[in-house]
């Protein structure tokens, strides 16, 4: 049994987090845009059928990996959370599975996209930047490094 | 321990059936997405997909009933079925009913455009046939369908061979291409695909009306320099000449990204090109105008603002109108304006249906002078009539 239990344990790293994917519906979008004690948390927005996210994901895990203490980096699909394996497997596969990640889980998806910011249109990749200080910022497509190396 | 085990186990699931789910890439959305159109007798048809067969359904009462669904294809495959990846729908001279879809392949962003028809008025369908000669596992989708005034089907598509290609190659290439192929014989075999154009927008849908010439014309988000998503025009030549092609919106919205949100366009037989697109230069917004190839838009107006999507535009004589769908508190409204003097002025928007639930894209169709909006909705599909 104790071999058993090492070998799951050794498993565990490769595949961590695959099962952290968490629904987000209209109601949780207030606390997804609370400002955070400190630095900024950075609400990336992608999808399964946009090829500019994957690119965008990275770069943002770098920046967030440059800035550690500065950066909370969330991962939001626009896809609903019943793609949840197929969601799961994208986030695993990009190594992005180590930040929270959140999926769409309501009726009327538009309707998070307007409440999370009524500047977007449902384009991806979309960034919405939300500081200490309540200020908010949003960017649509792949950010360029000049785009990321303002976003704090 | 046995708890621990139990415990590890639950951890590991997820994320097995997550390593299963790379090859099981899925649409975005909701899987609402369905054409309708009326056939020359005024029979309502539909076209949706479920369980993996495009399914076509038909109504002699304006769509308050819909006949038992009949399989498009026999075999079930998978297809897209996402706002703007729906199955298509359209008629030979004779009724001859053609659909098109589009099939995704293994690997994320791929497809192939598939096509079949009845020639029975819907109780039988073709085996369906991969309409274009490429079938590198590579994207060739969001298929747009429609037929000339000789009967002839032209179906267009969004296609990244040549991306591939230049990637290939070392080269710089924006986006992916619009390709398009037509059938002579009423859908039985296609002609070899030819390019469009290069460097169009990847994941917008093609809109196609006819002109009044009786030819195929197509309208699509295209990019323009560095990533500036404008759209083009072309009227889809099957006569072995070349389209012509020219941009034909100068909104300048830059973004190396998905818009998911492509154009609706409708001919009058005066010429004049109606046309609704979206862009986010500065706030989201939907734009009515009227097509100057070439030259911005005339008749330039900004019908909808945030919340708003996926419009569609109609005209018949000198009335034209636009509808969209509007998010609200309580899920969606389907917006609609009218112009009666040929899309000089509109009135004021107006709600016309509501849904609680998730929505396809709205369509306008016409008959007999009459219009209505097809919306497939969570709750069902529905045909409202354009209150007069």
């Amino acid at each position: 049994m104790k071999r058993l239990l090492l070998a799951f344990a050794l498993w565990l790293p490769a595949l961590a987090c695959a099962g952290t994917l968490q629904p987000l519906a209209a109601a949780d979008v207030p606390a997804l845009l609370q400002p955070p004690a400190h630095g900024a948390r950075i609400v990336a927005l992608w999808s399964l059928d946009c090829a500019y996210c994957e690119p965008n994901l990275e770069a943002l895990a770098a920046l967030q990996r440059a800035h550690p203490h500065e950066i909370e980096l969330v991962t939001v699909t626009t896809d609903s959370i019943a793609l949840r394996t197929a969601i799961a497997a994208r986030l695993h596969g990009m190594q992005m599975d180590v930040y929270p990640a959140r999926a769409y889980a309501e009726a009327s998806p538009e309707r998070i996209n307007l409440l999370l910011d009524p500047d977007w249109g449902g384009e991806t990749p979309r960034v919405l930047v939300v500081h200490a200080d309540g200020s908010r910022k949003g960017l649509s497509g792949a950010l360029t490094p000049a785009q990321l190396r303002k976003l704090l | 321990m046995r708890h621990l085990l139990i415990a590890l186990l639950c951890l590991l699931s997820p994320a097995l059936l997550a390593h299963d789910g790379m090859r099981m890439e899925m649409p975005k959305g909701p899987e609402l997405g369905a054409s309708a159109a009326f056939d020359s007798h005024g029979r309502l048809y539909v076209v949706d997909a479920a369980d993996g067969h495009v399914r076509l359904r038909h109504s002699d009462d304006d769509g308050r009933t819909l006949s038992a669904p009949v399989e498009v294809n026999a075999t079930a495959e998978r297809i897209y079925a996402e706002g703007e990846n729906r199955p298509k729908l359209a008629f030979g001279p004779h009724d001859e009913i053609y659909v098109s879809w589009s099939q995704p392949r293994a690997e994320p962003w791929t497809g192939f455009v598939r096509f079949a028809r009845s020639l029975d008025r819907g109780e039988h369908f073709s085996e369906p046939l991969t309409v274009h000669r490429d079938r590198a596992e590579i994207t060739h989708r969001f298929d747009a369908l429609a037929v000339d005034s000789k009967g002839r089907l032209v179906i267009a598509w969004i296609d990244k061979r040549d991306l591939l290609a230049a990637d290939a190659a070392g080269k710089p290439y924006l986006g992916a291409a619009i390709y398009y192929s037509w059938s002579d014989d009423g859908g039985a075999s296609f002609a070899p695909e030819r390019k469009l154009l290069d460097q169009s927008c990847e994941c917008c849908r093609i809109a196609l009306a006819r002109t009044p010439d009786g030819e195929v014309a197509a309208f699509f988000r295209g990019i323009y320099g560095d990533n500036i998503r404008d759209h083009t025009y072309a009227v889809l030549r099957t006569d072995g000449q070349t389209s012509q092609v020219a941009r034909a919106t100068f909104n300048d919205w830059q973004i190396a990204g998905c818009p998911h949100h492509g154009p609706g366009l409708a001919i009058g037989i005066d010429g004049i090109r109606h046309a609704v697109w979206y862009e986010a230069k500065g706030k989201p917004t939907i734009w009515y105008g009227q097509l100057d190839p070439g030259h911005a838009p005339k008749h330039p107006l900004a019908i909808a603002g945030a919340g708003a999507g996926h419009a569609d535009v109609a005209v018949h004589d000198q009335t034209v109108w636009l509808a969209w769908n509007q998010v609200n508190a309580a899920g969606y409204a389907l917006m609609l304006r009218r112009s009666s003097d040929n899309g000089a002025h509109f009135d004021a928007p107006r709600e016309i249906a509501r849904s609680s639930g998730a929505t396809g894209s709205p369509q306008l169709l016409l008959k007999q002078g009459r219009a209505f909006v097809a919306w497939n909705t969570a709750a069902g599909f529905r045909l409202v009539e354009v209150p007069r």
